[in-house]
Formats: structure tokens, sequence, C-alpha cells
């Protein structure tokens, strides 16, 4: 099925009319010109085209192109006998260590590692030594010479199956090693490893080409198109077409096969996102004099990303406002539209998708407007982001003290040893031990605590109007977490920097925030003061299913039928209608706005506070 | 009776020592929660139970035995990872029946579990990708019961899910109540709720272990006392 | 609270020995593989060589004359002990055809060979890095389909023509049709243009690719989202934070193109009648003279596994991570 994909890119239908043209050249080529090709004509020796032979003649003067055209089924039989040599020899190899344990297995990868550093034609030139000269040598040569990168591609690829969790459990009910490699690893790699077969065939059959360039492979009187080459490269001045039609031969053949592996590599790898369009912009809300205590307003936030099945919102409509000093968590599942929301508010979506909105400003600049250097210095001094993994949020290939004093030397204009003394005095400041000599670490040498101290010590390098922390905690342990979150809390004491906190956790949004907004498929459907008893019926689900340390040990958790909404499949009125044991039709056709309940209270539901059955 | 007892259990990896000298034991029909923080080596401890990480030192066995190596164990695991769990290639149903001893009705087998952990019979006839999270753990607990095991070991089966999920999955666990497990978990609130006994161990080694209500009311070491003040929640909820 | 902090203690030990110590020991693993099959490939030629080089109707007498100076008709552990103890005297034996010492005629063809090889390198990677980077920051997602289409079949194209190939083509237009440029020797600065770049355009190509898929990836990291969230200018992002990290991406892909170019001298030097090893090996494996194929056989492996090394120590000195990887 999913083959069929490839013949619908035009490089995929190409590759595939190339091949089925090869294939078929190569089973009627001699049966068809085969006698004709090999017509001695004494009178037109070494004859340059004509209309009579298109390509010439050769030394004997018979036709070039006829030859050209027989060869077709000696070069590839040849190509592909080494091929099978190569894909069989190599996947036992690969395979070996799985089969024969750590022992035994280690001393064959370091066979094949050794033999994979060098390159094939070196290889290939030995075994044509040991094998001789002429068309079984130079099978075994490039066979040979082609298993080592089958073996360790196919190691790699038996290596990434095992390491899966279901490679163990078949092994604790007590399926053997040769049954989990058939059963489990054999169908789980076969794919990659077709794909390069197909690639490894067109390699095959130009390594075919230079051996028998070299005069090493195809004896005469047979002849493949490496022979015809080599042949026609001794009368290039007399008769370049000789030489050149051969060499198109065999060019185009290795095209076709690399491009229909690339084309069927890519038929069953990711499908590419649609692109998006240009989206109109919605009319602006107009701006006069905005509230100086407010760091952040967000009103009627969309964010437009491509899918492949076409556009996708996982932002629809998000209002909020941040106000100095203050802390507002965030709190939803995965796919909720939570961290696209801070990405979405801090313009960092970039390339990925679109954003708009009716009103996005920080402390008071349209981030909805043309870029500008002041934007962006603002952005840069003001705004601080802490991200979910400290580890991978460092440049592993520069020192920590660098990463942070990069932000003053551009936006402060600070020298590059003022900006260094900053940021030993910002590591100090978020008590990271020995700043000075930890200042010239690199990332990975830092633990994740530290790591993630870094990243909001990178932050005050200025002094921020606003921290987004997007799951600061999530990638930390439990006692880890709770210096980090303390951390951030003293920072607001201490620098009056407003807070948003993105978070799945309901228990860790409440320690630190005063103000919530739950997130569901893209919209906010309650926000609510820490504290408050929450309406809406998945707060209150959300917040029972999640045992804590007062949960009743005599019932059962409370759970949510159904799963969360697939951002691109979103359905028509109430997102969470499916899954709310509240839900009536009308749930199910109107979208319920976000309405007032009480003070700073807000809820998006028909039937909040009504109680659950 | 299944007792599963850990007897003075080392593991190294290279010159790391991940477990070092624990002893513990799973009583019969007991519920023991394993807490800890990465690197604590409680998930090397689980592994080495079946027989997927090798003993430095010490001995683990079944109701005084050893537990075989080949074959179908008595001790069978669920993973962390959902997506890591199941074969991409092989439908719920076959998953569940490779578990399955010889000569008993496979497909009657698969549908009894399947009811078991609260699925569709009809799952079986799909491949995982069409599986949420929460299901596909399902899925994988459901193939531990079909090996028919007298302890199973639960290796984080909740943390990688979402919170709206994960309740179904705790639930389940408590229902299999009667059977041994051994449940391992960074959460203490997730550990308080299904287990009956709490183990703690840090940097390999066991430094606290009794009745959960005793552990977390009266906790004697302080680094129990440190991770459950770092239990958030203390505030309140919103 | 700064009493259960999770330190990590500073470093002590570099992590340079560790990486010295183990790269070394591979190294020498390799080269002793190396020369035990460059030993052994004499020996597994199906018939006796000797009388293979020096044909059927050669007398008897000769044959076995010419074995004993081999040395064939020793005891095959004395044999090793005898190549291994002229490998490090620097003998390398006899010619078989020409009667000259065989260290004699690598000394005099290895410079040639080396030219060549090294300036591929430095063509092919400068084309490569500024290309790849290029089509990196132009293709990334959601930009430039059309060009990514257009780049990915052009350098497809390019990368599937054999080096031998872009050699006859290049000497057909550029020796015949347009008389530019010698297409024989290495006599005149102007006879290397055809011959590297024959060499180069190919592996160029490919490194191109990879530069551009790992340029690609490194923009979609984590890390580079950090940059951009400090708002640092554009060409900082690209340059001073994704480059790096894309480099070594691809230099751990593409070390092993480097040194296959190092092999690939062998093709290209016979189509334009280079005097370097390559035209000499392919002329001593055609006349069955062993002792020079063996010798040269184990020049190019040392050619390899010294370009290995380097590549390793420049992932090393780029990125500190690769210091403590497995070696």
């Amino acid at each position: 099925m999913r083959w069929l994909r490839v013949a619908r890119s035009p490089l995929g239908l190409t590759a595939t009319v190339l091949m089925v043209t090869l294939l078929a050249l190569a089973a009627i080529g001699p049966l068809v010109w085969g006698s004709d090709a090999d017509v001695v004509d004494t009178d037109q020796i070494l004859a340059p085209p004509s209309a009579e032979h298109w390509a010439g003649t050769d030394n004997l003067g018979r036709d070039i192109l006829l030859r050209v055209l027989v060869a077709a089924r000696l070069s590839i039989v040849l190509a592909l006998l080494a091929t099978v040599l190569a894909v069989v020899t190599g996947a036992l190899l690969g395979a070996a260590p799985f089969l024969l344990g750590k022992r035994s297995g280690r001393i064959v990868t370091a066979g094949v590692n050794i033999a994979v550093a060098f390159p094939g034609i070196l290889l290939a030139l030995f075994f044509a030594v040991v094998f001789g000269v002429g068309a079984t040598g130079a099978v075994l040569a490039i066979g040979l010479a082609g298993a080592p990168s089958f073996a360790r591609l196919t190691q790699t690829l038996v290596a990434e199956v095992e390491a899966r969790d279901y490679v163990a459990a078949a092994r604790t009910v007590g399926v053997g090693r040769f049954r989990i490699l058939l059963r489990h690893v054999l169908p789980n790699i076969a794919e990659p490893l077709v794909v390069n077969a197909t690639i490894g065939a067109g390699g095959a059959l130009l390594s075919f080409a230079g051996l028998s360039f070299l005069g090493l492979g195809v004896q005469p009187p047979a002849y493949d198109w490496g022979r015809l080459l080599f042949d026609g490269i001794g009368t290039l001045y007399v008769n370049a077409a000789a030489a050149l039609a051969p060499g198109a031969a065999v060019v185009l053949a290795g095209l076709a096969f690399n491009f229909f592996g690339e084309s069927v590599a890519k038929g069953l790898g990711v499908p590419a996102d649609a692109r998006l369009r240009p989206l109109v912009r919605k009319k602006r809300v107009s701006t006069p004099g905005s509230d100086p205590d407010v760091v952040l307003d967000v009103r009627d936030l969309e964010v437009t990303l491509a899918g492949p099945a076409g556009p996708v919102r996982p932002v629809r409509g998000v209002t909020f406002q941040v106000r100095r000093g203050e802390a507002v968590g965030i709190v939803g599942e995965s796919g909720s539209g939570k961290s696209m929301t801070a990405l979405a508010v801090t313009k960092l979506i970039a390339d990925h998708g679109q954003v708009d909105a009716a009103r996005l400003e920080f402390l008071g600049d349209d981030l909805l407007g043309p870029r500008t250097a002041q934007q962006r210095r603002t952005l840069g001094t003001k705004l601080a982001m802490v991200f979910q993994d400290p580890m991978t949020a460092f440049n592993p290939t520069r020192r920590i003290g660098a990463q942070l004093a990069e932000v003053a030397t551009h936006h402060q204009r600070l020298t590059r040893r003022d900006a260094m003394t900053r940021a030993v005095d910002r590591l100090g400041a978020v008590q990271i031990p020995d700043p000075t000599s930890r200042a010239r670490l690199y990332p990975h040498e830092f633990s994740g605590g530290m790591r993630q101290r870094a990243m909001i010590g990178m932050g005050l390098m200025n002094a921020p109007a606003l921290i987004v922390a997007d799951e600061p905690t999530t990638a930390l342990d439990v006692t880890v977490q709770q210096q980090v979150l303390d951390l951030l809390a003293t920072i607001r004491e201490q620098d009056g920097a407003a807070l948003m906190l993105i978070s799945h956790d309901v228990a860790v949004i409440g320690d630190v925030c005063d103000r919530v907004l739950v997130m569901y498929a893209g919209r906010i459907v309650e926000e609510l003061p820490t504290g408050v008893k929450p309406l809406h019926p998945y707060t209150r689900a959300l917040m029972d299913a999640v045992p804590d340390m007062a949960t009743d040990l005599s019932l059962p958790l409370a759970t949510i039928p159904g799963r969360p909404i697939d951002p691109a499949d979103v359905p028509p009125g109430c997102a969470y209608a499916a899954r709310c044991p509240l839900a009536d039709d009308h749930c199910r056709t109107v979208d319920p706005p976000l309405a007032e309940h009480g003070t700073g209270h807000r809820v998006a539901c028909w039937h909040a506070g009504e109680e659950l059955p | 009776m299944s007792e599963l007892r850990f007897e003075d259990v080392t593991v190294r990896y290279g010159k790391h020592t991940a477990v070092d000298g624990v002893s513990l034991t799973v009583p019969d029909g007991a519920v023991i929660g394993l807490v800890g923080e990465s690197g604590s080596g409680k998930s090397t401890l689980a592994r080495a139970a079946v027989g997927l990480a090798p003993l430095a030192g010490g001995r683990i066995t079944l109701d005084g035995a050893p537990i075989p190596t080949r074959g179908r164990r008595p001790l069978q695991m669920v993973f962390q990872d959902p997506y890591s769990s199941l074969d991409p290639r092989m439908t719920i149903g076959a998953t569940i029946a490779e578990a399955m001893p010889r000569g008993v009705d496979r497909r009657a087998g698969v549908a009894h579990l399947l009811e078991q952990v609260h699925l569709d019979p009809s799952t079986a006839r799909s491949l995982p990708s069409r599986l949420s999270g929460g299901q596909r753990q399902r899925v994988a607990l459901a193939r531990a019961l079909a090996a028919d095991p007298r302890v199973i070991i639960a290796d984080e089966i909740t943390s990688a899910l979402d919170v709206s999920v994960q309740g179904a999955v705790l639930n389940l666990v408590r229902e299999l109540a009667g059977l041994s497990m051994l449940f391992i978990s960074h959460n203490l609130a997730v550990v308080r709720y299904v287990a009956s006994h709490v183990a703690v161990m840090r940097h390999g080694r066991l430094v606290e272990h009794g009745p959960t209500a005793q552990v977390l009311a009266a906790p004697g070491h302080d680094y129990t006392r440190e991770l459950l003040a770092a239990v958030p929640g203390r505030r309140s909820k919103p | 609270m700064s009493a259960t902090l999770t330190l990590r203690p500073l470093p002590t030990a570099s992590p340079w020995v560790g990486f010295g110590v183990r790269r070394v020991g591979r190294l020498i693993v390799s080269l002793w593989v190396l020369v035990t099959a460059s030993f052994a490939m004499i020996h597994l030629i199906p018939g006796d060589p000797v009388r293979g080089a020096l044909g059927p109707t050669a007398p008897a007498e000769l044959v076995e004359a010419r074995r004993e100076a081999l040395g064939l008709n020793d005891p095959l552990v004395q044999q090793y002990l005898n190549y291994l103890k002229g490998l490090f005297t620097g003998d390398l034996g006899t010619s078989l055809t020409s009667r000259l010492p065989v260290s004699d005629v690598v000394a005099q063809r290895l410079p040639a060979t080396l030219m060549l090889a090294v300036l591929a390198f430095v063509l092919a990677v400068l084309i490569a890095v500024p290309l790849g980077v290029a089509m990196g920051v132009l293709t990334r997602r959601g930009h430039g389909r059309r060009t990514e289409v257009a780049f990915t079949t052009t350098s497809t194209i390019v990368a599937t023509v054999p080096d031998f190939l872009i050699g006859v083509a290049l000497v057909y237009l550029f020796g015949i049709r347009f008389a530019l440029f010698p297409i024989a020797g290495n006599d005149t600065p102007a006879s290397y243009v055809l011959p590297v770049f024959s060499l180069a355009i190919g592996p160029a190509a490919i490194l191109s690719r990879i530069v551009r898929v790992e340029m690609a990836a490194v923009l979609e990291a984590d890390f580079v989202r950090t940059a951009r969230a400090k708002r640092l200018p554009a060409r900082t992002v690209y340059l001073g934070h994704a480059l790096p990290n894309a480099v070594t991406g691809a230099l751990t892909l593409g070390g092993l193109l480097l040194s296959a170019m190092v092999a690939g001298t062998v093709l290209v030097e016979n189509v334009f009648a280079w005097p370097g090893l390559g035209s000499t090996i392919v002329q001593s494996i055609l006349a069955k003279d062993y002792p020079v194929v063996q010798a040269i056989v184990l020049v190019y492996g040392v050619g390899v596994l010294v370009t290995n090394l380097v590549v390793d120590v420049i992932l090393a000195v780029l990125d500190p991570r690769s210091t403590i990887r497995e070696g």
C-alpha cells in the first residue's frame, strides 16, 4: 500500500519507469540484438556516429549502440549477484552478535568495525587480487567488499530494535533468540535493508564498471558496460561515442537504482507536511495606551501549523493577561496547546507555523508588528525562557559561561570580559557552587538540576519582567524539581519578575502560581485563582484522576474515558463533550464561550459546576 | 505461595555499581512499592530479577528456588514506555498470544485477558499504532498476565502517560489484588495508592523499608523525609 | 538547601587521556589487521603465485629459484615474522617484474598520489560545507520545498556518476573538444585541474547533502531555540550555534567519505595516466607483481587509517562530548 506512494512523486515515477525499462532491456536485449551486435564489418572500423551506426563502431566494425543494449543483461546480472552476496554476508555478520551473545558478538562487531573503515574500492582490489581477474573474481570481490557496510547497517538496525522493550518482553515470556530474530527483529528492519540493498545494487553496478574499466573485470569475448567503456576509452580520439555511450548507460542505470531506492525510502518514511497558505490577518484591536501594569497581553491567539493532511490548529483562540510580578500557571495534557501558546507569545514559533491574534503585546510592545531592533532588544533583555529538557537546551559544543555571556555582549554591548564576569555572577545567583570554574565547563559536565539553574541564570543576565518556564521540572528528579521551583519563587520575590509556568502537573502549578489557566484541545476551558473550587468537569476530573498524598485509598481513582483530542481532528461543539459525563446534544454542537463565574473565575462549559453523576 | 526474595543483590556496569547489596522480599500476594530517583538503581534491580541485567553478587529466588533463565519465566515485567513495549508490526492479539503457554485456547484466552484489562476484545485485531498510551499499557499488562506469572514487576508504568489516562491503569493494578507485584515509581503519591509496603532506594542502596502508611507517616531516614518534603501539592490544589 | 544539591565532581583527569589511549589502541589493532591481511593476500591466491606471474612456459628451475628468493618456501610463521621485520626496517621486498626494491617504487610514486588526494580533500570540503550550510538554511522546515527537490536531485545525479566517468567526460570536454587543460601526467599546475575535479566532485556532492541534512536537523534542535530565545541575530544563530554542531554531525557521517577518496585515486589516476600509486597497482595486478601490489595495498590502508584518525581528532576538538564516547 505505502509502496504505491513511491510512484506518486515525479521523481519516484521517473525512477520506476527507468527501473522497468532497465529490467526489460536486460531480459530481452541479448535475444533481440545478440547476434547483430557480434557482426564484424571490416569496412566500418572505428566509424564515427552515423545514421546507420548511431554511436559508431568499434575496432572490429561492430555497432556500439547494439553492444551497449546487449551488455545490459550481463552488467545488471553481475551487479545483482554481487549485491545478493554483499547483503547476505552482511546480514549474517550483522545479526551474528544478536544470536551469539555478548562475548563472541563483540569480536564480530570489532571485525566489522575495522573492515568498514576501509573503502570498498580498496577491499575490491584486495579481493580481485585474491580471486583473480575476470567476471567471477569481480563478483566475489565487489560482493565481499560491500559486505562490511551492510553488516554495519544490519548491526545498527538490530541494536535499535533490540533496545526496544518488546524484545525484552518477548524474552521474559520465553521466546528463544532465534525466534525473536525471525518474529520481532527481521520484520522491523526489513524495509530499511531492502531500500539500502536497492541503492547498493546501483553502487555495485558502478563498481563493476570501475573494475572492468581498470581491466580487472569481465574479459573478452564477454562484455559488460565497463568492458565497452574500457575499449572505448582507447579510441576516445577517434570515436568518443564509443566511450560516452556505455558511460551514459552505466550512469543511467546507477541513477535508476539510486532514485528508486530513495523514492521507496521516502514513500515509507513520514509524509511531508502540506504547504501552509499565508493567512488572512485578523482585525487588530486598537491599542490606546495599554495598561502599564500588564506585562503580557494576549487576545484571541491562534497558532496554525503545517500538517501532512493540511493545516492543524493546536491553539484556537486563547485570551489571557499576565500582570507585573504575578505567577500564572497553564496546565494541560499533551496536545492541549499549552507549549504552543508559550512559544507563540514569545515569538519562538518562527518557521514552523503562523501566529495570529487580535492583540499580542509584551510590555506595551506590539509583537505582531514588524520585527525591529528595539523589539528584539526588549525581548532579549526583559523576557527569560526556561525549557523542559536542560540537557538539549544548551549548545553542547560551547562552554556554559560563554553561552550566558553572549546575551550581555549582544544586548548590553558589554565587553567579553565584563560579560563573563556578569555570567559568573549570575551562575552564583542561581546557587551554582564555585561558579568561576563551573563557567568554564561544557553542558554535559553539569548535572540535570544544575543545567536547569544555569538556564534560569541565563534569563537573569538582565532584569527580566517575565519568565516563561515550559515544563521546567518534568525532566528532573523530585528533590531537584523542588529546588528549581524554590529558585523560581525566590527570583520572583527578589526581582519582581512575573512568571508564566507551563506544566502537566496540577500539584506543581498549585504550589507555585496565583492563577491557573486550564487548557484542553487548544482552548482555555477554565481560568481560576489557586485554591478556588473548579467548576469545569474536565478540571474536576483531572484533579481527581491524579493521586496525591491525601487521596482516599478505599475508592478507585476517577477516570476520564477516551483519549485526549488530536489537534488535527477537533470535533464541532465542546471538544471535551466526547469524554464528559454531563455532555448533551447542545454541548456536541455549540462550543461554550469562556464566561465569568465570580471574580477572576472564568469557565467554558454549558454545565459548569453541575453535580457529576 | 509466591515469594520473590532479593538477597544481598549487587549489579555492576563496568566500574559503576548500580545496585549495591540490596535485600528485599516481595511476599505472596503483596504489592511492594519501590521508590527512588533516577539512577537510584530501582529499575536495574527489576531488570536483574527478570534476567535482563547480570548479577555481580547475591541471589534472587522465587519461593526459595533460583529463577529459571530459560523458557517462560514465572516473573513478568511491564515497562515504562508504552510506545516501545509493543511490536509495531504485530497485532495486539498475536502479542498477547505469544506470551501464553502452549496448548491453551489462545483466541478465548486473548479475549478474556483483554476484558480483564477493560479493552474491547475486537482490539485483538488492531496494530499498536491504533491505541493510546494508556491502552497500550493495559495491553502490556495483559501480555504479562498471559504468561501466568507468579510475580509481576511494573517499572514506572504510568510515568509516560497523560494524567487523564493514568488513573485507569492504577485502578487496574489495584484490581489485580492477590498477585505479588513489585511496583516501581518515582512518584510517592502513586506508590501510596497501590502499594501495601514501600522500599526506598538511593545510590544503589535500600535506605528504608516498611508498611506504606508507617513509612509515609513517620519516615525513619533523612532521605525519605527529603523525598516526602519534595512532593508537590503541599500548599493547595487550584 | 545546598547540602542536598546533586553535585557532579569537577573533572580532574582530562578526558583526552582516555580518548587518546582508546584511539591509539584502535589504530594499532587496525594496523595489525591491515598488515596481516596484506601478508595473507599472497597466500590466499589459489595455485602458485610465482608460476602464475611467470607464466606456464617458464622453466621449473626459474620458478623454484624465484620462490626461494621471495622466501615462499619457508614455514608460514617464519615468512610472517620476516614480513613484519621487513616492514619495520623499510624493506618491502623486490618487484617481480622490474627487479627494483618495492620501497623505491612506493617512494617514487607516493608524492603524486598524496598531492592529488590532499588537493581533492580540500576542494571537496570547500565546496560541500558552504553549499550544505546555505542549502540547510534555505530549506529548513517550512521553507524552500522546490529548492530542496532541485538540490537533492542534482546532488544525487552528481554523486552517482563515478569519479572515473567524470574524468572521462572532462577529458573529452576540456581535453579534446576544447583543449584547455592537459589530460595526462602531472607536469604542470594546470594538469592538476581535471584530476582533482574528477576526484572531488562526487564526494563534494554527497558531503554537501550530509551537511544540509545535519544543518536542517540542528536548526530544529532545542539549543537553537534557546539561541533564538536569547534574541541573537540570525547570523550568530546559524554560524555561531548551528554550524559547529552541523559540521560535527556531518564529519561523523562523512569521515568515511574522505578516506574513500584516498582509494578513489586508483581509478582517477588511470584515467589521467597520473604517475602515482593508483596506476602502478593496476599495472602490477595485471602483471601479477605481487610484492608491489602488497605494498601499495598497505600504503593505501595506512592512508585510510590516518585519515580516519585525523577526522576523529578534529571531531574531538569540535565537540568535547566525543572524547567520552566509545573511541
